[in-house]
């Protein structure tokens, strides 16, 4: 008990030194604005990026010689079936968070199935260490509070990296502040906390291995993926990725015409934007009906079944 | 025997309507098709072909199947416009050496996998989007969804989405970014560093 207190007090006090250390970089961010000024504002979704880029630094720094020693170590010394199982039983917990965002996005039919989920891996998979709910057909699915706040088309805001914890947009603060309440891994003991923490990180190994190999501005490429993998999401991979591509084409030829021209483009691309986001606004107002029909659907489906067992009766 | 004949030369004429019909409407899937059957078969022989093998033969297929040269053009943006001829050759034959490289590296292996077909779309601007999947045994499928724009009589593919994240869009940001960073010798000599590295393990 003495010994996770401590735990936490050095959490908390580690909690201080990052906000003493964001104070500390957007000073420095500040005095050195003027030289980096030029190459700043690259991309609208990220205007930090000075301060951004920073922090990526310290989180790769603290990522080398801190969590992926202890990562890597945790991984030699436990066997694969004890870290699938720790694996299976984190995600587990989470799907209590999925089924809550579910409902709130209005996916009654998922949220039917993802409490099917919970249920058989909390029972027949032994506390969540197993998954036999992917055996018998029901796929885990990604759902947060970040997603819900998306589909009830709350901005995404500005791009952030936040220490230690890393890549985050303005939306995700509240979306990880409500994730966290809804996970019950948050009220148990700090060793728990950390070997979630370890779990992460092992299994984002893969991920971060990819980065390093591919990517020619690690800052950037992460950047990139994570905003558009987190749209993804939050639009069930509906989105069409082509028509963000055909805006490209068109910026593309932007170049090649006069300067009047590429500000007609300017506003026109403007205008696109505003009636796609109208679009997805609709889109998901739809979504959200068809939902609803659905889940009639099933429930006279049900009541068929019933009527149809009780006349076989 | 005439009547016959003629019955025949019709039936003949109709099959291949049909499937001059069939190669028409999905010319965009039978590229992706192909791609993607001459990627798996080369995860399967992947341990005995090594990297070189590996990418000698994927080298063919990326060229063959990929408009390369328009997705550098995509990738650098306005850029391009500021570079040399020769420049602009340097970087489509890097770039390309680069994407296949890559796909060298990360398809070494088979253990099972296989790609699905889910469906085919049409863009606004004339091109096609074939969505399909990788499944993976005992992991989640990824989705990979392929643009593809018809140069003259074939259709190659500009765009991969896989899972979501756009190919063209994150490499665009990365390239532009270094270009007006650092210049175009820091992003050859970035991407050979790269080239090198996937070489090497």
């Amino acid at each position: 008990m003495k010994k996770s207190g401590n735990i936490m007090r050095n959490a908390k006090s580690q909690h201080n030194f990052s906000y003493m250390l964001i104070g500390m970089l957007m000073l420095g961010g500040c005095a050195t604005t003027n030289a980096v000024g030029k190459q700043a504002v690259l991309s609208k979704a990220d205007p930090y990026e000075h301060v951004n880029r920073k922090m990526f630094i310290f989180n790769d720094y603290v990522d080398d010689y801190v969590a992926e020693p202890v990562s890597n170590a945790y991984k030699w010394m436990t066997p694969q079936f004890v870290q699938t199982g720790v694996f299976n039983f984190y995600n587990n917990l989470k799907n209590i968070n999925v089924v809550v965002n579910d409902v709130l996005q209005a996916k009654f039919h998922q949220g039917a199935e993802d409490t099917g989920r919970f249920a058989i891996n909390s029972t027949l998979g032994l506390v969540g260490l197993f998954d036999v709910a992917r055996s018998v057909g029901l796929e885990q699915n990604d759902e947060d509070f970040d997603q819900t706040l998306a589909v009830w088309g709350v901005p995404r805001g500005p791009y952030m990296v936040l220490p230690i914890l890393g890549p985050l947009t303005a939306r995700g603060i509240p979306g990880a502040v409500f994730d966290t309440a809804a996970n019950p891994s948050s009220y148990v003991g700090a060793p728990v906390q950390l070997l979630s923490l370890l779990n992460t990180r092992a299994n984002a190994e893969g991920s971060l291995k990819f980065i390093d190999e591919a990517a020619l501005d690690p800052y950037v490429f992460t950047r990139e993926s994570f905003l558009q993998w987190r749209h993804s999401l939050a639009t069930d991979g509906k989105s069409l990725a082509s028509e963000d591509f055909d805006d490209e084409l068109d910026e593309d030829s932007v170049s090649e015409q006069s300067v009047p021209a590429a500000g007609q483009s300017a506003v026109r691309l403007g205008l696109n934007e505003y009636t796609k986001k109208f679009e997805q606004v609709s889109a998901s107002f739809s979504n959200t009906a068809r939902s609803f029909d659905e889940t009639a659907k099933s429930f006279e489906d049900a009541g068929n079944k019933v009527d149809q067992f009780k006349s076989n009766k | 025997m005439v009547l016959r004949n003629i019955k025949l030369i019709i039936l003949m004429f109709a099959l291949s309507g049909l499937s001059h019909a069939h190669a028409g409407d999905s010319g965009a899937r039978v590229a992706v098709d192909k791609f993607q059957a001459e990627l798996i078969e080369v995860m399967k022989n992947g341990k005995q072909l090594g990297y070189a093998g590996r990418y000698e033969k994927l080298f063919g297929a990326v060229s063959n199947s990929h408009d390369l040269t328009k997705i550098v053009r995509i990738v650098v943006g306005k850029e391009w416009e500021n570079l040399s001829g020769a420049q602009q050759q340097k970087l489509v034959d890097v770039f390309s050496k680069f994407s296949v490289a890559s796909y060298a590296h990360n398809f070494k292996d088979y253990a099972g996998e296989a790609f699905v077909f889910d469906s085919e779309e049409e863009t606004t601007r004339g091109g096609v989007v074939i969505h399909t999947r990788l499944t993976i045994p005992d992991e989640k499928d990824v989705k990979f969804d392929y643009m593809l724009k018809e140069i003259g009589s074939n259709w190659r593919i500009i765009n991969i989405i896989a899972n979501g994240v756009s190919d063209l869009a994150l490499k665009r940001s990365e390239y532009t970014n270094i270009l007006q960073r650092e210049g175009f010798d820091a992003l050859i000599a970035k991407i050979d560093e790269k080239i090198d590295a996937y070489s090497k393990q």
